[in-house]
């Protein structure tokens, strides 16, 4: 599925990382995205945002602000800085566990122990060897449809905003909100009503999101296939 | 471009202020404040399910029985096979 993705997306996707890492946030949702599109300003994904009044700055600043108000985390140390406190080096850790056995073999390993689906036996909702959990499925499979839709081989940032936009605009299905993203959410400082920020962090800045939709689209359509 | 460019870097020195200080207070309330420290413990214990997942693995396929792994373990046989039995993922080729 990641061959989809366009080089271009794929590094929107590790600056809305570093965007989540600087805001001591411990996951990956799509407001970071948005923060990720604004960072690579040579997108036309970043320029439809900025014409709508969004800067990268002051994106930022308000995902502070959300924060405050519990709508997204707040600063957390991260999982290193946490097994440090108690002496333990992370990296190290993990570097011997994949000398010993392969980086395959703990990939494996690690999605067995965080499973949801286990019989209910010490289960761990995530663990310090992977990255990141990523909230952003649902937009990027948004993003993939709409690629599907309008004939694009692979996706690119703006398909990436667009995926986002339906993030924002499509209803959750309920087995979304079971006792195990329940318990996820809860662990990474999320309220559970959590539904990706990036409808919150988009309305602060008086964005139409119809308006920025049809503005994307009209781009796409441009863009040669 | 450049103010921009500026206004970013200033941000950038902000948050990593509100990350060191996030990981000063990690390090100086160490294992004292219950915040940092449950966490820390949870983190841990992730840690502990997929190494011993591993472990465990590759203690089957070098051929140790139930009885052995839980041994070591201080469980009983049941709990491990009860934990590890019909896990899918397999480290080596070793018949089972």
């Amino acid at each position: 599925m990641r061959d989809r993705f366009a080089d271009q997306a794929r590094r929107v996707l590790d600056l809305a990382r570093e965007e989540a890492d600087r805001l001591g946030h411990r996951y990956l949702g799509p407001e970071h995205v948005v923060l990720g599109l604004l960072r690579d300003d040579t997108s036309a994904g970043a320029a439809v945002l900025r014409g709508h009044g969004l800067e990268l700055e002051e994106a930022r600043a308000e995902l502070g602000r959300l924060a405050e108000r519990g709508i997204v985390a707040g600063p957390r140390p991260s999982d290193a800085e946490l097994l440090g406190t108690l002496g333990i080096d992370l990296d190290a850790v993990r570097q011997r566990t994949e000398q010993a056995f392969s980086p395959h073999a703990v990939q494996q390993a690690t999605r067995e122990a965080t499973r949801a689906r286990r019989l209910g036996i010490a289960r761990v909702p995530r663990t310090p060897l992977e990255g990141p959990p990523l909230l952003i499925g649902r937009m990027l499979h948004f993003a993939g449809e709409r690629a599907d839709v309008l004939g694009h081989a692979t996706v690119g940032p703006e398909l990436l905003l667009l995926g986002v936009l339906d993030d924002i605009s499509r209803p959750w299905p309920r087995c979304m909100s079971n006792r195990w993203r329940r318990r996820l959410l809860a662990h990474l400082g999320l309220p559970t009503s959590y539904r990706g920020a990036a409808r919150p962090l988009l309305e602060a800045f008086g964005v139409d999101l119809d308006q920025l939709r049809d503005a994307l689209i009209a781009r796409l359509q441009g863009i040669p296939r | 471009m450049v103010d921009s460019q500026r206004g970013s870097t200033m941000v950038d020195s902000m948050s990593e202020t509100v990350q060191n200080e996030v990981t000063a207070v990690a390090a100086a309330t160490g294992s004292k404040d219950p915040e940092v420290a449950l966490a820390a413990v949870a983190a841990l214990r992730g840690l502990v399910e997929v190494l011993e997942a591993l472990n465990v693995e590759h203690a089957r396929a070098e051929g140790w029985s139930w009885e052995a792994i839980a041994t070591r373990l201080g469980v009983t046989k049941q709990a491990v096979h009860k934990k590890y039995a019909g896990r899918r993922f397999r480290l080596g080729r070793g018949s089972r």
